[in-house]
């Protein structure tokens, strides 16, 4: 695995407040990180630093190994970014503010905003005013002008902000799809845990501008782990009972479901017994109860949701 | 260079995309329409015809307006007489009044040309600020100085176009109005010492020219203030109220030395030309010149370290 970013103790005072108290940690190629944190915990102006839009105050932070504080004509050339909102000329057309950021960059054909404008969505709305456009569509043409110059490092700040669950589902699928098959690395900050837990491999915490913690998704679901199950039954009481024999399980009922807690490696197990004993299922669902429980404990759970 | 270009191309397609920016053509053309029918209604000029004795009219003319000269005792008319004697000894015929005389009268609008240019000014960096879209022109593998520069020659650019507009625009309406008369006329006037003919063509353009100094260091000072504070607001106010107040606060100061390097003081270059003479006494083209150059460089300078230095932080 070749490293895309890499982040070397990484810091930002503004004035004589410390707002980044030294980052360290890398992206590798192909992977979609991560970047969670409450309100004001530092995501967008450490994202801000990465592109070149603030100064590091000390440490330095390499593109393809080409650091953007020293070289950034060069390091900005391999990232596509959206930070914060993703403003356009509200005046102009989608397709004028695209051929805008296109003729900034060498070699951008016609041909390839539109194939950006296809892979979003946005044909039929191109040749309006932006100004006329929903968040939702705002926020694709954010992605669109990113995407122009094929980038091997996507920054996405809050991308889902404004989206609705159809519109994130959507944006999930295709940040996958761009780090499996394209090998772009992309990076997601977000303040909401299950917006962007779907979509990331690793997830790195940050708080007051230190980093927490650096989770990897899979790692909090393997085999051995607890997993809370919410079980929809015809019968709540008698698989309660079944449950607490066969199983030696400890149960409650929650919202008229049947709610356990039990190693991931016993679920099928637990559903051969119900099936066995007759039970009419609607629906098993297994939470993924020990990354979040980790934010909660890290971060208190009023600021993370 | 190919680049750069690119960037110009976006300036010019920002501007122009906006209803504003339209809005100044129309003004400017309105108000020439307007003064065009003002003159063509209520004007004495272009009732003045020479016929086959336009010498008589001449001599007769200059006889009414040296009585005038001594009943008002001071030799207000004394110009006209000369221009209507070299006339006379010249053979040279008056032209009547048409579309280039119009076009020389309305030179002095490019002083609204000025106005409409400290706008634009005054908006190109800071409105990037105000719509949020600084942060995605400034990830782009171009230099920020780059940027700043394709910016501010796009606003001369803009300046440019307008006082072409304002050329032809006022060559149009003329000959609608008052007709024209061949391609380049001369223009018989009072230069330093005595009366020259002169191409009016020229003539039109020298004073285009000079209204140029004025608007290129407002437009610069504009640009100035709006890089440093971020604010459209702020900059034209300033840049306007230093435009129109200028000369007063010369005339407030100019007995001290050190008047004279102020800004003002220099950017109208027409006391050194014709029978212009100087604010203060001492002072050269040459020393305008640099001075205004200073201030320029200046200017721009501080654009350039704020511009580059400055971190792109949310606001
Ligand atoms: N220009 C600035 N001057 C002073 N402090 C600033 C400035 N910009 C940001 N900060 C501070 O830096 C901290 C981090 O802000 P930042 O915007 O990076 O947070 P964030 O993680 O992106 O939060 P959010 O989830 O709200 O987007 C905040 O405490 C903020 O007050
Ligand atoms: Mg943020």
């Amino acid at each position: 695995m070749t490293t895309s970013m890499e982040l070397q103790d990484v810091h930002k005072s503004i004035g004589n407040k410390q707002i980044i108290k030294g980052l360290n940690f890398t992206i590798k190629r192909g992977e979609v990180f991560g970047f969670l944190g409450p309100n004001g915990a530092g995501k967008t102006t450490t994202i801000r630093m990465m592109v070149g839009l603030m100064k590091i105050t000390s440490g330095d932070i390499k593109i393809n190994g080409v650091s953007i504080k020293n070289n950034f004509k060069e390091a900005i050339q391999y990232v596509g970014a959206i930070v914060e909102n993703p403003e356009m000329y509200p005046f102009m057309s989608g397709w004028k503010n695209l051929k805008h950021y296109a003729r900034m960059i060498p070699d951008i054909t016609d041909e390839r905003i539109k194939e950006v404008i296809r892979l979003v969505g946005l044909e039929k709305a191109i040749h309006e005013k932006v100004g006329k456009y929903s968040l939702g569509m705002r926020q694709r043409m954010g992605i669109a002008q990113a995407l122009l110059h094929q980038p091997s490092i996507l920054i996405l700040d809050e991308p889902t902000n404004g989206l609705d669950p159809a519109g994130i589902r959507e944006i999930r699928t295709y940040i996958r799809n761009l780090a499996e098959q394209e090998q772009v690395s992309v990076i997601v900050s977000s303040h909401l845990l299950s917006e962007i837990e779907l979509m990331c491999d690793r997830i790195g915490i940050i708080k007051n501008g230190e980093l927490i913690t650096v989770e990897e998704v899979q790692d909090t679901n393997t085999e051995n782990d607890h997993v809370t199950v919410k079980l929809d039954v015809d019968d709540n009481e008698k698989v309660k009972s079944i449950l607490q024999a066969q199983l030696e399980l400890e149960t409650k009922i929650v919202q008229d479901r049947v709610v356990a807690n039990l190693a991931k490696s016993t679920v099928p197990q637990l559903v051969r017994k119900l099936v066995e004993e007759d039970i009419a299922i609607y629906e098993v669902a297994v939470e993924r109860s020990r990354l979040e429980d980790k934010f909660f404990e890290l971060i208190g759970e009023n600021t993370i949701a | 260079m190919l680049n750069f270009i690119s960037l110009l191309k976006n300036e010019q397609m920002k501007l122009y995309s906006r209803f504003a920016t339209w809005s100044m053509y129309i003004i400017l053309a309105g108000i020439l329409l307007v003064g065009a029918l003002i003159v063509f209604i209520f004007g004495e000029e272009n009732e003045q015809t020479y016929g086959d004795d336009w010498k008589g009219q001449l001599a007769q003319e200059n006889e009414e307006l040296l009585e005038m000269n001594e009943d008002v005792g001071f030799v207000g008319f004394d110009s006209e007489i000369a221009v209507n004697e070299y006339h006379i000894e010249n053979d040279v015929k008056p032209h009547p009044y048409d579309a280039w005389q119009f076009t020389l009268e309305n030179a002095g609008l490019s002083m609204i040309i000025s106005l409409f240019t400290i706008i634009v000014a005054a908006g190109i960096i800071s409105n990037e600020y105000r719509w949020g879209t600084i942060k995605l022109l400034l990830i782009r593998p171009i230099s920020r100085t780059k940027i700043l520069l394709s910016k501010f020659v796009s606003v001369l650019l803009f300046s440019v176009t307008m006082l072409v507009f304002l050329f032809i625009i006022s060559l149009v309406i003329g000959a609608i109005f008052f007709g024209i008369n061949g391609w380049n006329p001369n223009l018989v006037q009072m230069g330093a010492n005595e009366v020259e003919e002169v191409s009016i063509f020229a003539e039109i353009f020298t004073q285009y020219g000079l209204n140029m100094v004025n608007l290129v260091m407002m437009a610069t000072f504009a640009f100035m203030i709006s890089t440093l504070f971020r604010s459209s607001a702020m900059a034209i106010g300033l840049a306007i109220f230093l435009m129109f107040t200028g000369n007063t606060i010369i005339g407030f100061v100019a007995e001290y030395d050190w008047a004279k390097y102020i800004l003002f003081a220099n950017t109208n270059l027409n006391q050194y030309i014709g029978s212009g003479s100087p604010i203060i006494d001492g002072m050269t083209l040459g020393f305008s010149i640099t001075v205004l150059v200073v201030y320029f460089v200046l200017f721009l300078l501080v654009s350039w370290l704020t511009f580059t230095k400055r971190d792109i932080a949310g606001n």
